[in-house]
């Protein structure tokens, strides 16, 4: 339900941006919990046979992070749509910054638009996206 | 060389699965993951729902049509990227099924030399007919 | 006068942006990115018919126009974009001959700018290594809002090598992003053919707003 009051969102607000440490453990845990547990997803070496500098994050990861990104601003089940770009390959055990900002919204839908992103910790974008959001 | 073959498949669904109901296990494991800790993700109950991006586990026993020539068939792909609409929720129990449909083939030149792109659409529903999610796919195959 | 040269709407395949939402970010952003206008450059497509009067009137920004093309050293904007060049050259080929397309679009009354050239396969810097120079170009894209690091750097070796002028771009995809790096013009332009003219005579230089951005940002 969302909690966010469309009063209370202005275009410009900005989301997060919150520092999420991405462990190797983790994107195990998550390419086991989704059937996807091939080689690239579970250690550096079986990434680099498949031509990858090393182990990689699932990109359906990163939308999971960026759902639990709104969702910490806007309230359970707020997302109506997300849609995203994979632009760089997402290394476990960095930091992510998880990023947002309000970029539209609509008073008759009482909806916002959100532009969403991921950046590693050397500032290059390696997600972007943009989600509409129900707000109360 | 770019890529030639039957436009009017567009749209056309190639694939239909229905898959196992929905467990707790499965819906709790995703939230743990993701780390998760609001208690509708990970307390088994009657509150207890799928993390709406549980939907990208879904997919059909193909990723392509048949009609898609062999050299697509052949690479490997990468995931560049999703569009969903989210729609109800899951919850333990449900019986999922997935629609896909081929949506859309172009070409397009990045940092890693010249791509094609295949846009597969999936559309995820549950017992009821309620859509859950609609999901489009793009595959990035590198030439 | 300072424009944006680079940037996608929602009409480019990878880009979710509406050009109303790009304007009015820049209009609440004015005092970090002062940008005067926006050029659109649409992945592969050029639609002629596209009107930004409106949106001009009301933000009082200049909208032009525009098209990132895919040829065979890389992509390019290109930029006073006419009927003539538009029956030349299909703009969804990704693999169009940039000789052809930088001697004719010039030819045609244009101009067409290299892009991102120091990134990898799509830039020209490793085209011009392994095959050489380009006849004709004038200006490339000095900064690039997308570039990862070093790839800028490249670039400057090459303006110098060749002594092109050198331009800004923010790359932009989504809206928050429109706008931290761009064009400074001396001349006062107010379409696309004072635009294009200053390009040809490479009176342009980059600006980066991105530190005043972030700056901004940390400030609150």
């Amino acid at each position: 339900m969302p909690t966010r009051r469309f009063d209370d969102v202005h275009e410009g607000d900005e989301l997060g941006p919150e520092d999420w440490f991405l462990a190797k453990d983790r994107v195990r845990d998550y390419a086991r919990a989704n059937d996807i547990a091939f080689p690239r997803f579970l250690d550096d070496e079986g990434a680099r046979a498949e031509g990858l500098p090393g182990m990689i994050a699932p990109g359906n990861m990163s939308m999971g992070l960026l759902v639990r990104l709104v969702e910490a601003w806007g309230g359970i089940g707020c997302v109506r749509r997300l849609g995203t770009t994979f632009r760089g390959v997402v290394l476990p055990d960095r930091t992510l910054r998880l990023c947002g900002a309000v970029t539209h919204t609509d008073a008759a839908a009482r909806t916002a638009e959100l532009d969403v992103w991921i950046e590693s910790d050397e500032g290059e974008r390696l997600v972007i996206g943009t989600a509409t959001v129900a707000l109360a | 060389m770019a890529l030639e073959f039957d436009r009017s498949i567009l749209g056309q669904e190639f694939d239909r699965v229905e898959r196992e109901p929905v467990t707790v296990d499965e819906i709790v494991a995703f939230a743990h993951a993701l780390g998760c800790t609001e208690p509708c993700y990970l307390e088994p109950g009657s509150g207890l729902v799928a993390h709406p991006t549980f939907v990208v586990r879904y997919r059909g026993r193909r990723f392509l049509p048949d009609s898609l020539p062999d050299p697509l068939k052949t690479r490997m792909s990468f995931d560049a990227g999703k569009d969903i609409d989210f729609g109800v929720p899951i919850r333990p129990g449900d019986r999922i099924s997935v629609g896909a449909a081929l949506h859309d083939v172009y070409e397009k030149t990045g940092r890693t030399g010249t791509m094609t792109f295949v846009v597969v659409r999936f559309v995820i529903r549950n017992q009821r007919g309620e859509t859950v999610a609609t999901i489009d796919n793009r595959l990035l195959y590198k030439d | 006068m300072i424009l944006d040269l680079h940037v996608h709407s929602e009409r480019s395949d990878d880009s979710r942006a509406p050009v109303e939402a790009y304007l009015k970010l820049l209009q609440r952003k004015r005092a970090e990115r002062p940008i005067d206008g926006l050029v659109l450059t649409e992945h592969r497509q050029f639609d002629p018919r596209r009107d930004f009067r409106d949106l001009e009137d009301r933000y009082g920004v200049l909208l032009l126009n525009a098209a990132e093309v895919e040829t065979d050293y890389g992509h390019v904007l290109l930029l006073g974009v006419n009927d003539d060049i538009l029956a030349r050259f299909d703009f969804a080929d990704v693999r169009l001959p940039a000789q052809d397309v930088v001697s004719e679009v010039w030819r045609l009354g244009g101009v067409a700018l290299p892009c991102h050239p120091g990134r990898p396969t799509v830039g020209l810097c490793a085209h011009y290594e392994a095959r050489g120079p380009l006849d004709g170009v004038v200006a490339v894209e000095a900064l690039n809002g997308g570039s990862k690091r070093g790839e800028d750097a490249r670039v400057a070796e090459l303006m110098a090598r060749y002594g092109y002028a050198g331009f800004g771009g923010s790359d932009a995809h989504l809206v928050s992003f429109v706008g931290l790096v761009a064009t400074e013009f001396e001349a006062e332009l107010r379409g696309m053919d004072g635009v294009v003219r200053e390009l040809r005579a490479g009176r342009c230089r980059p600006v980066d707003f991105r530190q005043r951005a972030a700056a901004a940002a940390e400030g609150g």
